[in-house]
């Protein structure tokens, strides 16, 4: 979940507005409160923000509870605490002290900005490292037998491997799986898509860069390279490396040392080197596109990732293994009749693995926990004449979405929805504390109203039979309050 | 139609509605791009690009409750995606990694994105013409 919501806990008025102005400026989305006490009662989960803003503090205590909470999220977003008030306080909150940094006051744009990023960065690594298997690709196909013999045999070597197959067929799943055998596995395993970044960025980003180096590099920071030392450097989309570009890679692999950008001083390099591409290389060497002898310096040792049609076998492996995945991070989860597997079978899939973990995660936003039946497929993947029977009924994208987190309330919504009774809650043998139960249901609704009226808060009073000044006051109280809810309700008033 | 006359019916999706507003204005003097839609999260923007069918959607990375990288991946599982350009405020190499990664056919910074689509829109293009 890539999130834009930053909450600031500040008790200072004044300051919390500025905050509030330039996080809106540099694209977040602020929730400004002047106290958390309540925030863990009010259906709100620590993912909600990308980072907490700790100014002045009121409640001591209930920002050590609040702080617990957070913490029981693997995932919580970083403290970035503003006030002196807390002396130590990743100490103080046991955080490791990448989880609890101290701001400078007044504020930098710059350090702010560049916290607010790494703080996205680091939640969108987590979820990637949550969602690629590292013990290899799945499946008891001959095709992907023969990968998983070759990755043991090269995996102890730091044989240079070249990984060539279609898009989607996983060769950085390959690549993680030869990284976890081999003897660096305790060490760095950095991946590197060498298509996805522009050619002036490339070469900074691969090798780094010392201060004044370019416009804008106003620190020296470490390339690729560097910060795989020891480890396995995986040059994804190598054929799509601009040509100046391939002399340079060619040098560090052939001499095992490079120069930062800007920099004099040549530096040893320890990394094994995995490249992968979804180009016919020799196709590109004719076309003058590729160096023929960075060619043969990466193809050492060749392993190719089988497309899916060529591995139909493994579908039924893959789906539960890609299920698997999406229960393991919270993302919901479905189950496929066999049916539905015998149809998937007659697809084609030219987006490989790819486009069928795209499926099975669409599945599951769209009918959560239920067993989709052919007719529930997109139409592409049914066969040509297929003629659909009752498809399952598909809850709105968000009804699916909150449905799959919150599983009592999304029960009771689809027995509003089938215009049945609504169940009688069930008290667990624990028992549970009132109020914060029912402020989470509060809370919960009133976001369902506002996602259905799009944000305006006169038409989710509506939906939710209220006074619209009573909404407004829950809104603050539960730290919901969009900007844009509030001019839409300036704008009816 | 040649690629540099074709019309992207496009689909704006952001959690800032200044951006959205920004956007509007900024695209609709670019006679390549028809605007039929524009949606605040990653759900609207699922449920919309359904619903519109649209050739291309300019998505936001970062939004409340589903991203666009969510967004993304659910979208190129609809039948005939469209094509899907993430627009971030952030333009480095790790977003741009990210959005690869997802599906995103490409990238753009929201500090210019106004002037650079275009050039992105041909590359798609190109990519489409050579298979």
């Amino acid at each position: 979940m890539a999130e834009s919501r930053v909450l600031v806990l500040d008790a200072d008025e004044e300051r919390a507005q500025s905050l509030r102005s330039l996080l809106q400026f540099i694209d977040y989305a602020p929730v400004v409160q002047d106290r958390c006490g309540h925030l863990a009662a009010s259906g709100a989960k620590p993912a909600d923000w990308v980072a907490v803003i700790v100014g002045k503090v009121l409640d001591e205590s209930a920002l050590n509870g609040f702080v617990d909470w957070l913490k029981r999220d693997h995932l919580h977003p970083p403290l970035l605490v503003l006030s002196e008030q807390l002396g130590n306080a990743a100490a103080r909150f046991d955080l490791h002290e990448s989880a609890c940094i101290n701001l400078d006051f007044p504020l930098k744009y710059a350090q702010l900005n560049e916290l607010l990023k790494r703080a996205g960065l680091t939640r969108m690594e987590r979820e990637v490292l949550d969602t690629v298997a590292s013990k290899g690709p799945t499946g008891n196909s001959s095709a992907v037998r023969r990968v998983r013999r070759m990755v043991e045999q090269v995996a102890s070597f730091d044989t240079t491997v070249l990984i060539t197959g279609e898009s989607g067929t996983g060769k950085e799943v390959v690549a993680r799986a030869i990284h976890a055998q081999s003897r660096r596995k305790d060490k760095p395993f950095v991946a590197v898509n060498c298509g996805a970044i522009p050619s002036e960025l490339l070469e900074s980003e691969l090798f780094g860069h010392e201060k004044g180096a370019f416009t804008g590099a106003i620190t020296a920071r470490k390339g690729r390279f560097e910060l795989a030392d020891g480890g396995t450097l995986f040059l994804d989309e190598i054929g799509d490396m601009s040509l100046p570009m391939q002399v340079k890679i060619l040098r560090a692999l052939q001499e095992r040392s490079f120069e930062r950008v800007g920099g004099m001083k040549s530096q040893r390099c320890d990394v094994r080197v995995i490249a992968a591409t979804h180009r016919n290389l020799e196709d590109a060497i004719v076309k003058g596109s590729f160096r023929e002898d960075l060619y043969y310096r990466l193809n050492v040792f060749p392993i190719e990732t089988p497309p899916m049609r060529e591995r139909l076998e493994d579908l039924p492996l893959l789906i539960e293994d890609i299920i698997g995945q999406l229960e393991r991070a919270s993302r919901g989860s479905v189950r496929l009749s066999p049916e539905t597997v015998n149809v998937l079978r007659a697809y084609h899939w030219p987006g490989n693995v790819r486009e069928l973990s795209n499926l099975v995660e669409r599945l599951a936003v769209l009918h959560p926990g239920a067993t989709v039946r052919p007719q529930d497929l997109p139409s592409r993947y049914k066969p040509a004449g297929f003629e659909a029977t009752e498809p399952l009924a598909e809850t709105s994208i968000e009804q699916a979405f909150e449905r799959s987190e919150r599983p009592i309330l999304s029960e009771m919504r689809v027995m509003d929805l089938l215009g049945q009774s609504k169940p009688d809650p069930v008290l667990p043998p624990a028992g549970v504390d009132l109020k914060d139960h029912i402020e989470h249901i509060e809370a919960s609704l009133i976001k369902q109203a506002l996602a259905q009226s799009g944000g305006v808060v006169a038409h989710a009073a509506k939906l939710l039979n209220t006074r619209r000044t009573t909404l407004v006051e829950k809104l603050r109280k539960y730290g919901l309050q969009r900007e844009d809810a509030e001019t839409s309700c300036a704008n009816e008033a | 139609m040649s690629p540099e006359k074709m019309t992207f019916r496009t689909l704006l999706i952001d959690d800032n509605e200044a951006f959205l507003t920004l956007a509007m204005h900024l695209l609709k003097a670019n006679p390549r791009l028809e605007i039929v839609g524009r949606g605040y999260t990653g759900f609207d923007a699922v449920r919309m690009s359904e619903a519109l069918k649209p050739d291309l959607i300019l998505m936001d990375l970062s939004m409340p409750g589903m991203g666009g990288l969510q967004a993304t991946r659910l979208i190129k599982a609809q039948d005939a995606p469209p094509i899907i350009f993430i627009a971030s405020h952030h333009n480095d190499a790790e977003h741009r990694e990210h959005s690869a990664r997802a599906g995103a056919d490409g990238f753009l910074s929201k500090q210019d994105f106004d002037t650079t689509i275009d050039a992105l829109l041909n590359e798609i293009n190109t990519e489409m013409a050579h298979g």
